[in-house]
């Protein structure tokens, strides 16, 4: 038999992916011991694990090395893949918002933005073609965003929002949803056609998994 | 100004002579399989208008496409693929010919792709088209010679799985989506996106088994049983003229012997935009992508002026060298059957012998040494050729069989009737 190989996205994500996983009878234990391998395997149920970068799990997926990921929402938009969404695992979950000082909060229908601080410029490209019809600067950033638009550097931002405190505590405000965020189980296309009924194995004991979590 | 003189350009390969050789090879055995079938073969220009691809079906993105300019400034592009040549050609050049019409071709089409799991931004296509036939029929037989075009091949553990975009189309009608809300939920359903899915049918009230039929879609593949399971819950007439089509196409299969092959998605919909019916791809193990990709396309040719219902194909061959990997190159290998070599004065008669052998199907090359043979036997070992034959002045002749290390001594004659 094939091995089937899971790419799972390194931080965050990982725990509760193995978690899930175990639940439904995946030997993870290589995973969860301290090792340095790269790639660790279920011999008995022929998968194979490895962590990447989140932003490179759908990419894996998409080219066939993996396939099955496990993956936020927020890297499959700003990745933009050609690959089968199956599943939403439902947590670590948020929201990606545009977001602006508090001054501007009811009025963004009449802005016009001109610069835009995210650290998803494929996201943020999207929205204000697609959904705004607005063309606009994007400036790429890798971290704190929430300060440019304190510093001058853009009018509003881009950003995966949780609670909002961040935010709060710098006088910024959501001002509109762009989507609702999660973890996803992603699929390759192709193996889903040729290991169907492996992989929808998985796919069902996962579904059921979160339905008695419910 | 040298700075990219030794690179190529992203995203093109040179294909050297083993590789070379084997895909040329396939490609004959591919073109052999298109004419038993009296599919015809036809070359389209590497050039072609920008227009003819920007047409209201919108069929290649611009920023995909390879574009430049003619000297009257008309933007020209390198064609993204050969599918809407034929309809441009069947709508004019070929209006008056008498239907059906059956084209095949082999070619490069150019993309800006993603590069990488075999895809290449100029690559080969082969595949053909059936002009003029909307028949079951039709929609079998392209199908089956899709089939054998692989077999023919060398590719043997393959799955085609078989679509139908009046399906979904019927039920999106029926729900009474809105275009905007159609182009959205088919992109989700053929993502298997069950959430977003879900998000969009919500906005709409109807009929609760619609609703259930709707939100099934994305799972609605697998075995051929799937559509039997269909056939009874299906309402509107458009579905199940959808349905009815894929199970007569099936019955056809059945007596081409080919149904092994075949399974059913009705959640594939996202293909080239100018899809109208039955639609199919082609997966195998080891690539990520499909190798091979088909549809009915009854709309195109009449964006170029003619209406006629239309249906094909196209592998992408470089895609199918990567599934067939190394044993494509371990069975086709170019190969020399003996190096002659010769001093200066015994070159008349070596170009004699060497000139007959070809003559006798013999692949020959042939080499004037100075001192000694040494410097053809190690040629000869370095292009794995197994005989080398120095032409001496005097007429001897002396065969060095490398794969048995043995050499001995012939005659003009013996090595001129030998085979």
């Amino acid at each position: 038999m094939r091995y089937l190989t899971i790419a799972l996205s390194k931080g965050r994500l990982t725990e509760m992916s193995v978690e899930l996983f175990e639940a439904i009878g995946i030997d993870c234990s290589e995973l969860k011991s301290s090792t340095r391998k790269l790639i660790l395997c279920d011999e008995k149920n022929k998968i194979k694990f490895f962590l990447a970068k989140p932003a490179d799990v759908p990419t894996y997926v998409e080219y066939g090395t993996a396939d099955i990921g496990i993956v936020g929402k927020d890297t499959i938009l700003e990745e933009g893949r050609n690959l089968y969404e199956v599943l939403d695992l439902g947590f670590a979950a948020c929201k990606m918002a545009l977001a602006g000082p508090a001054e501007l909060q009811g009025k963004i229908d009449e802005l016009t933005i001109r610069r835009v601080g995210t650290k998803y410029p494929n996201i943020a490209r999207n929205y204000f073609e697609k959904t705004r019809r607005e063309s606009v600067e994007i400036i790429k950033l890798n971290g704190s965003v929430e300060l440019a638009p304190l510093v001058g550097l853009s009018e509003v931002i881009v950003d995966l929002v949780e609670s909002g405190r961040t935010l709060k505590e710098n006088g910024l405000v959501v001002l509109d949803n762009i989507a609702d965020i999660s973890a996803r189980m992603v699929v390759n296309r192709v193996s889903m056609k040729m290991e169907n009924e492996r992989i929808q194995k998985i796919i069902d004991g996962v579904r059921r998994q979160l339905l008695l979590r419910r | 100004m040298s700075k990219w003189k030794i690179y190529t350009p992203d995203g093109v390969q040179d294909i050297l002579f083993d590789e070379c050789y084997a895909k040329k090879e396939m490609e004959g055995r591919i073109r052999k399989t298109f004419r038993s079938y009296g599919f015809y073969e036809i070359e389209t220009p590497t050039i072609e208008f920008f227009d003819v691809f920007s047409t209201d079906i919108e069929s290649f993105p611009q920023e995909g496409m390879v574009k430049f300019f003619d000297q009257k400034g008309r933007i020209l592009v390198l064609r993204p693929d050969i599918t809407v040549p034929v309809a441009r050609i069947t709508a004019t050049k070929n209006r008056d010919v008498q239907l059906p019409i059956k084209y095949s071709y082999i070619g490069n089409v150019f993309r800006f792709n993603e590069v990488g799991g075999g895809r290449q931004n100029e690559f080969t296509q082969v595949g053909v088209e059936l002009l003029g036939d909307s028949s079951c029929e039709s929609d079998a037989e392209i199908i089956a010679v899709a089939i054998n075009t692989l077999k023919a091949a060398g590719l043997e553990n393959f799955q085609i799985d078989i679509g139908q975009v009046g399906f979904f189309n019927g039920l999106a009608e029926e729900a009474g989506l809105s275009e905007k809300d159609i182009a959205g939920i088919s992109k989700l359903i053929d993502r298997k996106d069950y959430v977003g899915v879900e998000e969009i049918v919500d906005r709409y009230s109807m009929p609760d088994e619609l609703r259930e039929l709707i939100l099934k879609l994305p799972g609605l593949f697998g075995s051929l049983d799937v559509i039997e399971k269909l056939k009874k819950i299906t309402k509107n007439k458009k579905s199940l003229a959808a349905i009815e089509n894929i199970e007569e196409v099936i019955n056809i299969l059945r007596d081409y012997g080919l149904t092994k092959y075949i399974s059913i998605d009705l959640g594939m919909l996202k293909g080239p935009d100018y899809d109208t019916g039955i639609i199919f791809r082609g997966f195998t193990y080891g690539v990520g992508f499909p190798i091979l990709s088909g549809g009915r396309y009854d709309s195109l040719t009449s964006t170029f002026g003619k209406d006629c219902p239309a249906i094909g194909f196209s592998i992408g061959i470089n895609m199918l060298m990567m599934a067939l990997g190394k044993t494509l190159l371990s069975k086709d290998r170019p190969g020399v059957d003996s190096l002659i070599c010769y001093k200066k004065n015994s070159r008349k008669s070596a170009i004699e012998i060497a000139e007959t052998l070809r003559k006798q199907d013999m692949n020959i090359e042939t080499m004037m040494l100075g001192e000694g043979i040494e410097k053809g036997l190690e040629y000869a070992r370095s292009k794995q050729i197994g005989g080398v034959i120095l032409i001496e002045a005097d007429g001897r002749i002396l065969v060095h069989d490398l794969e048995n290390d043995i050499v001995s001594e012939t005659s003009i004659e013996a090595i001129l009737n030998s085979k």
